[in-house]
């Protein structure tokens, strides 16, 4: 399958509400870190430059904008787009130019610009990724999709609000000793579970959090990876899916399909199952997609999420640390840097870099990502080995 | 002409009109809900599509005469999108006939929390008195 592909170096912006910045200085912090790391302009051939809505800047063919800015003007680059997977998107791109031999390193940067408008204008803006025609009429939002899914889970399993609340919680633990998270405070059960209703049965902390922010990696391939760092992070398995348009055509709320697909085919490409992974980044754009992901990805069977919850399996020290950075709840997320974020923060802990010892995971031989764009339109799976 | 009013889906303008659409919204006027029907495999679609997503064939509208659903799924939605915020509280459900076919509409007269499992009746609502949309009903 052509050649191996590794992650080399990553940076990361300060997530949060970045009124002191745009999307292009956005980008740069993101990218000099690794330019301090010695890839400098010169070392990278091309790049994937990407964000998921041009409404939230105004910025049309952003990716020569940005190319520009940090001095890759004259490499070749592109944008794609997938909604909150165009992170992973980039990433999954990137890797199939490297692999077949087109180019040797590749830059792939996600970014978003989402607080130049009102939360409202934002929720108007996202909940136009639903059907325009037949869902968006009736003021489903983001958050709504996904209240649709908890309202099903917890009529199912008979489960508690209680246990998502809990996986608040634990992002918000985790948040707080990120010094790159939008909202780093630790928040009590109580509080997360009587906040605000967003979204019935979603309240304010079942919500991610509309960010401003940029992470970046690079990827080279096998040839050239001892050039760049003794540390690399290979990419061993990577599974794509999708689901129906319209949440009322999916067979099941209470699952994605798309990711239960995406899952099973990054697992059989890397030749590894949910047994051999030491963490997981899994997309929590909201409380209960979280819980949905640990079944959809197997490490736990359907309706029994609640149990890794209870169990606190999903800390740091427990059987499947998740989201260990704080996750798109308190981390924070915007939409095109989420899915490079994510695998930023697995190259972090694969090198024992976390910023406190008590969010570090111990010894991880192998990560995994899973990126969800819309309801699960879009997903992406990437697990990455550990390659030192 | 239909095409020259705000037709009204929903609870928001859709500006997106075709003949094919205009149709289903003319319908949708004299409180009528129309399925489509593929022309070539008979496969059924709620809401409509004009092309068979099976076979891509052309479909034809039916009149779709169920009216008694099951919730699915519900959402109170409390912070809404900027179009719809002077609406809210609303809760938007999902409802299956017995067909197996589904819609999603906002549920407009309930007195207390919705549930999963619980009977709705299709049924049709005016939008600032002028435009006629579809609702549930419990
Ligand atoms: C839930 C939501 C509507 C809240 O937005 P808001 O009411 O405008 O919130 P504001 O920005 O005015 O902040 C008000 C307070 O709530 C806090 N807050 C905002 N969003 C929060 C969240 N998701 N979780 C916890 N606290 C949050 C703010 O820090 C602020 O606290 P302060 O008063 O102590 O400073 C917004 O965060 C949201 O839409 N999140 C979902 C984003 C989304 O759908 N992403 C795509 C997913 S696929
Ligand atoms: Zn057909």
């Amino acid at each position: 399958m052509g050649r191996k592909v590794a992650v080399v170096a990553g940076g990361h912006s300060k997530f949060g509400k970045r009124y002191d910045a745009t999307m292009r200085e956005l980008c740069a912090e993101a990218y000099k870190p690794i330019y301090d790391e010695g890839l400098t302009q010169d070392k990278i051939d091309a790049s994937v430059l990407s964000y998921a809505a041009s409404q939230f800047s105004g910025q049309g063919a952003g990716s020569a904008l940005i190319a520009d800015y940090i001095g890759l003007q004259d490499k070749p680059h592109m944008r794609v787009e997938s909604a909150c997977t165009t992170g992973t998107a980039s990433l999954r791109a990137a890797w199939g130019l490297v692999s077949a031999g087109l180019y040797d390193v590749m830059l792939v940067l996600g970014v978003e610009q989402m607080n130049r408008v009102s939360s409202a204008t934002a929720t108007e803006y996202m909940s136009q990724a639903g059907d325009m025609r037949w869902e968006y009429p009736f003021g489903i939002s983001f958050p709504a999709f996904y209240a649709l899914m908890a309202s099903r889970y917890m009529s199912d399993y008979n489960m508690d609000h209680e246990v998502l609340a809990k996986i608040a919680v634990k992002s918000h633990h985790y948040g707080a000793q990120n010094p790159k998270a939008h909202l780093p405070k630790e928040v009590s059960l109580e509080e997360a579970n009587n906040a605000v209703p967003i979204c019935r049965p979603l309240n304010l902390y079942d919500c991610s959090l509309i960010t401003d922010g940029a992470a970046g990696v690079v990827i080279a391939a096998e040839e050239r990876v001892k050039e760049f760092t003794d540390r690399p992070m290979w990419i061993r398995g990577i599974g794509a899916g999708a689901s129906e348009m319209m949440i009322q055509d999916r067979p099941s709320l209470t699952s994605i399909p798309g990711a239960k697909r995406a899952g099973k085919a990054a697992f059989e490409m890397a030749g590894l199952g949910p047994e051999d992974i030491n963490m997981a980044q899994v997309h929590d754009c909201f409380t209960i997609a979280e819980l949905v992901a640990y079944e959809d990805l197997g490490f736990a069977e359907p309706g029994k999420g609640p149990e890794l919850v209870e169990n606190k399996e999903i800390y740091h020290d427990g059987r499947i640390p998740v989201n260990c950075d704080g996750g798109l709840k308190s981390k924070g997320h915007p939409l095109g840097a989420t899915g490079v974020s994510m695998t930023y923060e697995i190259l972090k802990q694969m090198r024992g870099e976390a910023e406190n010892s008590s969010r570090q995971i111990k010894d991880v031989q192998y990560g995994l990502a899973h990126n969800v764009g819309q309801s699960g339109q879009f997903v992406n799976v990437f697990i990455f080995e550990r390659g030192f | 002409m239909a095409e020259k009013k705000e037709v009204y889906l929903g609870y928001t303008t859709d500006k997106a009109l075709t003949p094919w659409y205009v149709e289903w919204l003319a319908a949708l006027e004299q409180e009528r809900i129309m399925k489509s029907v593929c022309t070539s495999c008979k496969a059924e679609y709620l809401p409509p599509r004009q092309h068979c997503q099976k076979c891509l064939s052309v479909t034809e509208f039916a009149d779709f005469t169920e009216t008694e659903a099951k919730l699915v799924s519900y959402v109170i939605v409390d912070f809404a999108p900027e179009s719809l915020s002077s609406k809210a509280p609303y809760v938007v459900a999902i409802g299956e006939f017995p067909s197996g076919l589904r819609l999603t509409a906002h549920i407009t007269n309930l007195m207390s929390l919705p549930e999963v499992g619980m009977a709705l009746k299709l049924g049709f609502d005016r939008v600032d008195d002028k435009k006629v949309t579809y609702r549930w009903l419990v």
